[in-house]
């Protein structure tokens, strides 16, 4: 998703929201991710005084779960599986596609906010490596021109739009 | 608890449920290897190297964490155990750089120092180092954390001990390091450079920058910090003849445990400074030349026996040092009584409110003078005033953060938002020196409330009728006025107090202000009226900026009292402290009180004082108004300046005398809480330079003086024997604590002591405010330099640090006055004016301008009028109107 201007004030509500609830930080933390697509890194500070918390200790926590991220993600988040079934399968080489494909490199998300690109240790359908995910689906017993014909399946959707 | 009994090792041994298996086994003295256990940290359980095998079961658990249960038979060195820790520390090695030879943490690092007891020598695993950027963008710290193996140490240490909260793991698995909030430079972060987590750290990945040196120390020796009074207890790492690095001590019944702050920790560097004063140095025909000590002594002793003489005993002068020991400062106000004939004696801890902490001392017959800090983390409540030891004496703020997160109410009464009212459960926001109204205030609404100790108050105390009478009449609304509080939050604190024990914590806030007397007596009434005193976790504790002001005070350098803080002048009691003294020194003493050092300058400025010796301070930095006490000082016939460094005041000095550092000689310190700590030399002075008690002693050999105190431990004998305070000061131990000496016995249920009155109900006078002067400046400490300024700013990592000391204004009157963050103005007050660059803070209410001291050689100074401190007429040196120019 495209990063909207952050709302301060929607920000601000959420932590109010959050202020007063026990084991509060990764329900306000949630709350945030859903509503911005990412945590505002100069939201940190706000969350730590509101939960009396240090801010390290909030990007701490942050940081930690994969579920948080403190950069705004492309729409369609590719996560290239470099297990060791899928190494053993080629996924360097399905990796290298994609991220030619994409013109962008892992970690990274492209210009237009199409598309994140990120690597997992393992996805867990070792019995189709080499993997990888588009947001929630699955794509498993990759070829180089498989890769190609589903990222172009994405595209197609950003032209229709 | 109950006891339960257990093996370890095929021992038997018996111990209480719920501690750990690593405790029991050190305290039996078994030893484990631990990496990422530390005693004063809650334990953690990331390394895995302490780990013990449960016989029975063949279970491996980490000691550190694993509580100890009935019939455990415990193995600490089982080759299945020897095993598991030798593989630990090869996948620890395996991730580790190469970079061990050129390590400045050497032959220290506790990884190496594992592995080798391990035998682990090559890891014979496939090397898969961890590279992290390397920071030392600061003058303090290095930190390379591929060299860390996530013990969390530092982390720990960061919250749990100093409660700053500068770093904490970030990101996960092989990524994961502790970094700051965005992974700032420390610089940059709320990092206050305290150093703490980079004693703790087991390995290189945080260490010490010393630009200077390379290499680990050669030894190492036991010392006590010489900046505030605090008086952390330090192991001072020697190379050479040279302190290179400087930790906390590994003593466990220390004031600082494993913590320093920043000044400890780093700007002990000024003790090897270039400028040091390494020979003695005499003026002849207006230039500084060196001379001989022999020399040198020869005409300080001829000068100011022949001033006497012509001039008479009044016209000398001798000012002593809250920087030296316990024995010079005896030794030096016995040269002046004894050998001088004048109790013209006073030291540097006049600025710091000596005399009002006298008052309690006084109405309490000494019976309130020890203060443990360790017992703020235990206390009912706590409430600040005046007081920001977050900067000023950084490990007493350590304690109060630590007792807030412990539980503790705490209240602040600070005109400014200090980091420490964030901490506080309220922080009241009063208007400069107003202290007075407010404790007055909150004493009215407890009154009312009937929130008082009547037991206490019973037994203990006299006129708590007219004393409650004089706070019904009290005007609340008048309070509201002059605080500039809502009567809410007054009631709110009120409340928080309502049966509560208090601890006091009062700083230069109310100690240097213009109503400080009668603020300390207020609240000397409300410690009364609660009951606070002679318990422990209560009472009032005084923050003592410099490093042996108490010290220098109970030996006696103080023109009203004798050693032990015995009066000079006692008519009631037919001055019997003033007599034993002349039978134990063999001299006849004068009865009148001498001058404190602002009467001295007074005295020069007249032409009265002929001679003054001043050892250990610098008084043309350190008072205020500066070229004043210039001229003052120049008028002086005879100046002597027994110093370490070149000051401003030894520049117009006749005689100087090189002396030795704290680390360079014997002696003890007084701190705070009235702990006397002890210690040795643990480098060579420079060059020809003596410690003090040394040069003191043969001075007073060439006045003529025979009767002994040739050797530190000669002095500390008689201090010991002649001062009922100090009578268990000796050479054999490190750490002994003053004695309360009241005749009393106060707050003794069995005692019949005397009752202690309480004093009248006094308010404020009504400020007029020149319109010229629209600002009230507020001068205050700041954590990288002490004092004045003098010593640190010889430190080349603070100097390096480039602090310019900005003035700070509230953003609405920074926008008002067309400024901008950076912009250069001059500050003038009605007695001079500074000139510096303004940053705009929005933690400071408007109306107000907070000026730093120390830096730019503590200019700061000009802004206030001399006029003496510790008087009800006082102007305060804390706080003076100013206005403001923009350049
Ligand atoms: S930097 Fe040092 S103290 Fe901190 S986690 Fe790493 S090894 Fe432990
Ligand atoms: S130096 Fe002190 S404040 Fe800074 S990170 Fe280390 S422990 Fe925290
Ligand atoms: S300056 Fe004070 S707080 Fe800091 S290390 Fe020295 S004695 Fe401790
Ligand atoms: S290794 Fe790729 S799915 Fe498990
Ligand atoms: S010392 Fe016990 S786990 Fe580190």
């Amino acid at each position: 998703m495209r990063p909207e201007k952050i709302d301060w004030g929607r920000l601000a509500s959420i932590i109010e929201k959050h202020r007063d609830e026990k084991s509060r930080l990764i329900p306000l933390l949630q709350d945030i991710q859903e509503t911005f697509g990412y945590i505002p890194p100069k939201s940190i500070e706000s969350v730590a005084e509101a939960m009396n918390l240090f801010p390290s200790q909030v990007q701490g926590v942050v940081s930690f779960y994969a579920g948080f991220s403190l950069k705004p993600k492309g729409k369609y988040v590719l996560r290239c599986c470099r297990g060791t079934a899928c190494h053993v399968k080629g996924s360097r080489s399905i990796l290298r596609v994609v991220e030619k494909e994409l013109g962008i490199n892992e970690g990274d998300t492209s210009p237009d906010y199409q598309f994140t690109l990120e690597t997992v240790a393992c996805l867990g359908a070792c019995f189709l490596a080499p993997t990888m995910m588009v947001n929630r689906d699955y794509f498993g017993k990759l070829s180089p021109t498989k890769v190609t014909s589903i990222l172009s399946e994405y595209r197609k959707d950003k032209e229709e739009q | 608890m109950e006891d339960i009994t257990l093996t370890i090792n095929g021992k038997k041994i018996s111990c209480q449920e719920g501690t750990s298996i690593l405790n029991v086994a050190e305290k039996y003295g078994i030893k484990i290897p631990t990496l990422c256990h530390h005693h004063d940290l809650e334990p953690f359980g990331a390394c895995r190297l302490c780990l013990v095998e449960e016989e029975k079961t063949g279970r491996l658990m980490a000691s550190c964490v694993a509580p100890v249960a009935q019939d455990m038979t415990i193995l600490t060195d089982s080759p299945r155990v020897t095993k598991h820790r030798r593989n630990i520390v090869r996948l620890m090695m395996a991730e580790h750089p190469e970079s061990c030879l050129v390590c400045s943490k050497g032959n220290r690092c506790q990884l190496r120092q594992i592995a080798a007891q391990l035998g682990v020598g090559e890891t014979d695993l496939y090397p898969i180092p961890n590279y992290k950027r390397l920071e030392q963008a600061n003058p303090f710290i290095i930190r390379d954390l591929s060299k860390c193996i996530l013990c969390g140490k530092c982390i720990r240490a960061d919250h749990e001990l100093v409660v700053v909260g500068a770093i904490d793991y970030n990101l996960r698995g092989f990524r994961s390091r502790p970094a700051t909030v965005h992974d700032l430079p420390l610089k940059d972060s709320s990092c206050t450079f305290c150093g703490t987590c980079v004693s703790m750290c087991p390995t290189g990945a945080l260490a010490s920058k010393n630009t200077k040196y390379v290499g680990t120390p050669e030894r190492e020796g036991l010392s006590v910090c010489g900046f505030c009074g605090v008086g952390c207890s330090l192991t001072m790492g020697v190379a050479g003849e040279q302190v290179i690095e400087v930790n906390p001590s590994h003593r466990q019944d220390t004031v600082n445990g494993a913590t320093l702050c920043v000044r400890g920790h780093f700007a002990h560097d000024f003790l090897n400074a270039g400028e040091r004063l390494i020979r003695p140095m005499i003026r002849k025909d207006g230039e500084l030349i060196s001379a001989s000590w022999d020399e040198a002594l020869e005409i300080v002793a001829d000068r100011l026996l022949n001033i006497k003489r012509t001039s008479g005993p009044q016209s000398v002068a001798l000012l002593g040092s809250s920087k030296c020991t316990n024995e010079e400062n005896y030794l030096f106000q016995k040269i002046a009584r004894v050998l001088l004939g004048t109790n013209n004696i006073d030291n540097g801890g006049y600025s710091s409110g000596q005399r009002l902490l006298r008052l309690i001392d006084e109405k309490t017959d000494g019976g309130c003078r020890i203060h443990p800090l360790e017992q703020l983390e235990k206390a009912e409540t706590i409430f600040v005033l005046g007081a920001n030891p977050d900067q000023s004496a950084p490990v007493v703020g350590y304690y109060l953060k630590r007792a807030s997160r412990k539980g503790v109410t705490l209240i602040v009464a600070d005109p400014r938002q200090t980091e420490l009212a964030d901490f506080a459960s309220v922080w009241l926001s009063l208007l400069p020196q107003s202290d007075l109204e407010l404790i007055n205030g909150i004493a009215a609404l407890l009154y009312q409330k009937k929130a008082y100790d009547p037991s206490f108050i019973d037994r203990f105390t006299e006129g708590f009728g007219e004393y409650g009478d004089g706070l019904s009449s009290l005007d609340l609304e008048r309070v509201t006025g002059v605080t500039g509080l809502d009567l809410d939050i007054l009631e709110e604190t009120a409340g928080l107090l309502n049966g509560k024990k208090i601890a006091f914590v009062v700083g230069h806030g109310i100690l240097q202000q213009r109503y400080g007397m009668q603020s300390i007596e207020a609240l000397f009434n409300l410690s009364l009226m609660t009951g606070s005193l002679g318990h422990a976790g209560a009472g009032i504790y005084g923050l003592a900026r410099e490093n042996n002001q108490i010290g220098a005070w109970d030996m006696g350098t103080a023109p009203h009292a004798l050693p032990g803080r015995q009066p000079l002048n006692d008519v009631l009691n037919s001055d019997t402290a003033r007599r034993d003294w002349e039978r134990a020194w063999q001299a006849k003493l004068l009865p009148d009180q001498g001058v404190n050092v602002v009467r001295m300058i007074e005295e020069a400025e007249k032409g009265n004082l002929k001679a003054l010796y001043i050892l250990g301070e610098n008084p043309l930095r350190s008072l205020p108004q500066p070229e004043r006490v210039r001229k003052a000082l120049a008028s002086v016939d005879f100046v002597v300046v027994q110093d370490i460094f070149p000051t401003e005041t030894a520049e117009i000095a006749d005689v100087i005398l090189p002396g030795a550092a704290f680390s360079e000689k014997g002696g003890s310190f007084t701190n705070m809480e009235g702990r006397i700590q002890t210690f040795l030399p643990v480098a060579p002075p420079p060059g020809e330079a003596k410690p003090d008690w040394e040069s003191l002693f043969l001075l007073a050999a060439k006045i003529g003086y025979t009767g002994g105190n040739d050797s530190l431990e000669k002095i500390r004998a008689e201090i010991a024997e002649l001062v009922p305070m100090y009578v268990e000061l000796d050479s054999q131990r490190d750490v002994a604590w003053v004695k309360e000496t009241s005749k009393r016995k106060l707050f003794d249920p069995g005692g019949k002591g005397g009752m202690i009155p309480f004093s009248s109900v006094v308010s404020t006078g009504d400020e007029v405010y020149d319109d010229i002067y629209p600002f009230t400046a507020i001068l205050g400490s700041v954590r990288y330099h002490l004092g004045s300024g003098t010593r640190t700013g010889y430190s080349d990592r603070i100097e390096e640090l480039g602090l310019k000391g900005e003035v700070e204004i509230s953003p609405e009157d920074g926008i008002n006055s067309g400024l901008r963050d950076g912009d250069m103005v001059r500050v003038l007050s009605p007695h001079g004016s500074l000139e510096r660059a303004i940053r705009l803070e929005k933690r400071l209410r408007k109306g107000l301008i907070f000026v730093p001291l120390a830096v730019n050689a503590n200019d700061a100074m000009n802004l206030i009028g001399l006029t003496e401190l510790c008087r009800p007429e006082s102007p305060g040196w804390k706080t003076c109107r100013v206005k403001l120019e923009k350049l």
